[in-house]
């Protein structure tokens, strides 16, 4: 447990402004690209992909404890590990700095230039950290903490080109209550017109089976 | 007295093929499933509330609760967390039930019934004769019969074209590579992708016919949604691509024999000593997943068709027998993915088209097959799901930190993230994607067991082991440059190898092997009349084509082979 980090609000503005610097890194706002449309411009951040990376881990495991099982939050640990893994590249003397540095004390993830938060991660896939000094539970698990940082990649880009910033309003809501409020912003990213009841886009045939008589042929 | 002649342990691409086949010689069966049952009438809300608990009558399928869950939606449908497809159980304010990878990567199953198959892509090739004859304990030629019924039964055909096909078999002629018309492949070459999916719609290109008519009939639209949830069709047993939940759930049900019941997580199978045949099953305990309750159910035989993962699992739990294969031998086909990305103009002189329309057709429609080192497919995913398997899921680390080495034929090599990440992702309707399937060799030491310590309410959780051979990666790096050859000799600008993590587990296969675990009938040979009908049963991961196909043949043949001995 970080010492700076005890109250309840304390551990959602750590967790929230980490993994706000972690969408960023990996999808970040654009300004210059709006000339291709003003929907390129916008990052994870804007689409709020920071809360689907937060909501996802906290819905990820649940394990038996004692008798019965209990939901294991992972946000917070996980908040932790990216910013044990900063810390050591701080301390290794070659980090640089986001501009925003020092308006987001404790949470040395966050201070980083967004290149460095990737070398961070970088850092913490290769297991060049010092494993005893990870929060649980990645602590001396670099099995566990490769499979994450990989998971947090693909998270970004899923949460931000999948429908999910959609949800809009209902976004954190379990599943089953979510409902869609306007098109999928990633998607116009993408050029992906949306869900389709089909497409008039057949174009032939090379081969085709023909089964008859028990048997089948090929023409 | 029994509860039923078999009890079928999972639902998807192989306890579903076991139910119908059983059901159909009059066997009585009772099928538990883990998960949902969606497009059932027994259950109208099946991630909201706990509904009916069997369902027995062809009766009960209902297309309107089927086309209300199945939204076409990535996130809804294909998160792995939270969504409709995921290995959880139904109620979807819970958490997925958890396996341990100490490796990046992710296990791509479903509970539910119909299992993976209800997001597979519906690949559906024969095995390469090269991987079986010689090598497992039966022949090629034994399974030929039971390809033929399941490729009937499903049924299989060719694969249309589609733009992304098109611009596929241009670059697969430009390297060289023929066309193959043929099941049964025994020399490289590229060929449509047998497909598990209703030939389409003969009106589809005929404009009197709204796309909303067109999709509440027979036969395939194009939709593109193959692995988002297909909604192509007039009635659930008519749904264009053919999931068990669609084939032969609907035709076990008809049997009039087979009984259904989801939400019930398998946890032990039950044993007793006959002084005969000695240690045999007798049963199943389950747990009902919304209200925890546990029951127990008897059978004269009882068919495991958990999974790969699972079936060793239960095994493990069940306190059966030692058998040092059990678990062992885990394949995967250890995949890769490459894209290119495409110039409007050169489509244009290519196809006419401006686009690749990734999100048109089959998923994947057409494959390179080459026999000895594997096979790579057209596989083109809506945005999320590309988005993260071209850019951001690689074994090698980040692109700009670790760059190709000069002379490579990609230019991207692992993650794109920052500006050049979204600056890719805009040409994503230019980019065409392929699915490497690597031929994968069969060590012992890639395996499934059971954590020693964590536990879930199933039990002791499922811990995976994958690590790949020197071999398989040589041949997974030369299965990279074919394909990344006819991207570039199809006019690909830009060109990535992704290098997959080693375990993204889509094609799971030989935890149970023949010949080790199972008899060539597919019984255990230290539990009598337990017989196993999953991939979990391949002697290997039968040269890299898709495995579900085999599994659906083998369970064939397995119904035949329980029935003749035990109920004849």
């Amino acid at each position: 447990m970080n010492p700076a980090v005890s109250s309840p609000a304390d551990v959602y503005s750590y967790t929230i402004a980490t993994y706000r610097a972690l969408a960023e890194a990996i999808v970040p706002i654009t300004p210059a690209m709006a000339e291709y449309g003003a929907e390129q411009a916008a990052g994870a951040v804007q689409l709020h992909v920071h809360e689907y990376i937060i909501w996802e881990l906290d819905h990820s495991l649940t394990l038996v404890m004692g008798f019965y099982p209990e939901v294991v939050p992972l946000a917070y640990p996980t908040a932790a590990l990216l910013n044990s893994g900063a810390s050591q590249m701080i301390a290794s003397g070659n980090a640089q700095f986001a501009p925003s540095n020092g308006t987001v004390p404790h949470v040395p993830f966050a201070a980083l230039s967004p290149a460095d938060r990737v070398r961070t991660l970088s850092r913490l896939e290769r297991l060049e950290v010092d494993l005893r000094a990870l929060p649980p539970p990645y602590r001396n698990d670099g099995g566990l903490v490769k499979f994450i940082v990989d998971y947090l990649n693909r998270a970004v880009m899923f949460g931000n080109y999948s429908e999910w910033p959609a949800y809009g309003t209902t976004r954190l809501e379990t599943p089953t209550r979510r409902r869609l409020e306007g098109f999928p912003v990633g998607w116009k990213q993408a050029g992906y017109p949306g869900v389709s009841l089909g497409y008039r886009a057949l174009r032939g045939y090379p081969l085709t089976i023909i089964r008859e008589d028990g048997g089948y042929t090929i023409v | 007295m029994y509860d039923a002649d078999v009890i079928v342990i999972g639902s998807g691409g192989g306890g579903a093929v076991a139910a119908k086949e059983l059901g159909e010689v009059g066997l009585k069966v009772l099928v538990l499933e883990a998960g949902p049952f969606y497009g059932n009438s027994k259950w109208r809300n099946p991630n909201i509330e706990r509904g009916g608990e069997w369902s027995s009558s062809f009766d009960d399928l209902d297309i309107g609760t089927y086309k209300r869950i199945y939204s076409r939606y990535e996130n809804d449908m294909n998160d792995v967390v939270s969504g409709a497809f995921r290995f959880g159980p139904a109620d979807r304010s819970r958490t997925p039930w958890h396996r341990v990878m100490r490796q990046k990567g992710d296990i791509w199953q479903l509970a539910g019934v119909g299992g993976t198959t209800q997001h597979y892509w519906a690949q559906s090739p024969r095995a390469f004769p090269s991987a079986v004859d010689g090598v497992w304990p039966i022949s090629y030629s034994e399974l030929i019969p039971y390809y033929e019924k399941a490729e009937a039964t499903l049924p299989v055909q060719f694969a249309p074209t589609t733009p992304k096909e098109e611009l596929f078999y241009y670059g697969a002629k430009k390297a060289g590579w023929s066309l193959l018309p043929t099941l049964d492949v025994t020399t490289p070459g590229y060929r449509p992708n047998p497909n598990a999916i209703l030939r389409t719609n003969e009106r589809l290109m005929d404009p009197n016919y709204s796309m909303e008519q067109l999709n509440n009939m027979e036969g395939c639209t194009l939709q593109g949604h193959c692995v988002n949830g297909c909604t192509s069709g007039p009635t659930v047993d008519k749904i264009a691509k053919r999931g068990t939940l669609v084939s032969y759930i609907p035709l076990a049900l008809k049997t009039g024999n087979v009984a259904i019941r989801p939400n019930s997580f398998t946890i032990k199978i039950i044993t007793d000593r006959d002084p005969k045949e000695g240690l045999r099953a007798a049963g199943v305990r389950f747990r009902d997943t919304w209200t925890g309750e546990v029951g127990e159910l008897t059978a004269r035989a009882v068919v495991l068709a958990a999974g790969c993962i699972e079936s060793p699992r239960l095994w493990f739990n069940s306190e059966l027998p030692y058998n040092y294969w059990v678990g062992r031998g885990l394949t995967n086909h250890c995949f890769d993915w490459v894209g290119g990305v495409f110039d409007e103009k050169d489509l244009m002189s290519i196809m006419g088209l401006p686009a690749v329309y990734p999100y048109m057709g089959h998923t994947s429609g057409a494959r390179v097959d080459i026999p000895g080192i594997g096979i790579f497919q057209v596989s083109c995913l809506s945005p999320g799901l590309m988005s993260f398997l071209t850019y951001g899921f690689s074994e090698a680390g980040y692109d700009a930190l670790n760059p190709p080495e000069p002379g490579a034929p990609w230019n991207v090599r692992g993650r794109t993230v920052g500006p050049a990440l979204k600056e890719l992702m805009m040409n994503y309707s230019r980019t065409m994607t392929y699915l490497l399937l690597t031929d994968d060799e069969t060590l012992a030491r890639n395996r499934v067991e059971v954590d020693p310590i964590l536990k879930d309410e199933n039990g002791p959780i499922p811990v995976v082991h994958y690590v790949p051979s020197a071999k398989t990666l040589q041949r997974r790096d030369r299965l990279a440059r074919y394909a990344c050859e006819t991207l570039k000799l199809a006019g690909a600008k830009t060109i990535i190898r992704s290098d997959t993590p080693f375990s993204f587990m889509l094609h799971l296969e030989s935890t149970m092997r023949m010949g080790h675990v199972v008899d060539t009938n597919c019984e255990a040979y230290q539990v009598k009349r337990l017989f196993i009908a999953d991939n979990s049963v391949h002697y290997n991961g039968i040269g890299g084509p898709n495995p579900t196909l085999t599994t659906q043949a083998l369970a064939t043949r397995t119904s035949e082979k329980l029935a003749q001995l035990y109920f004849s």
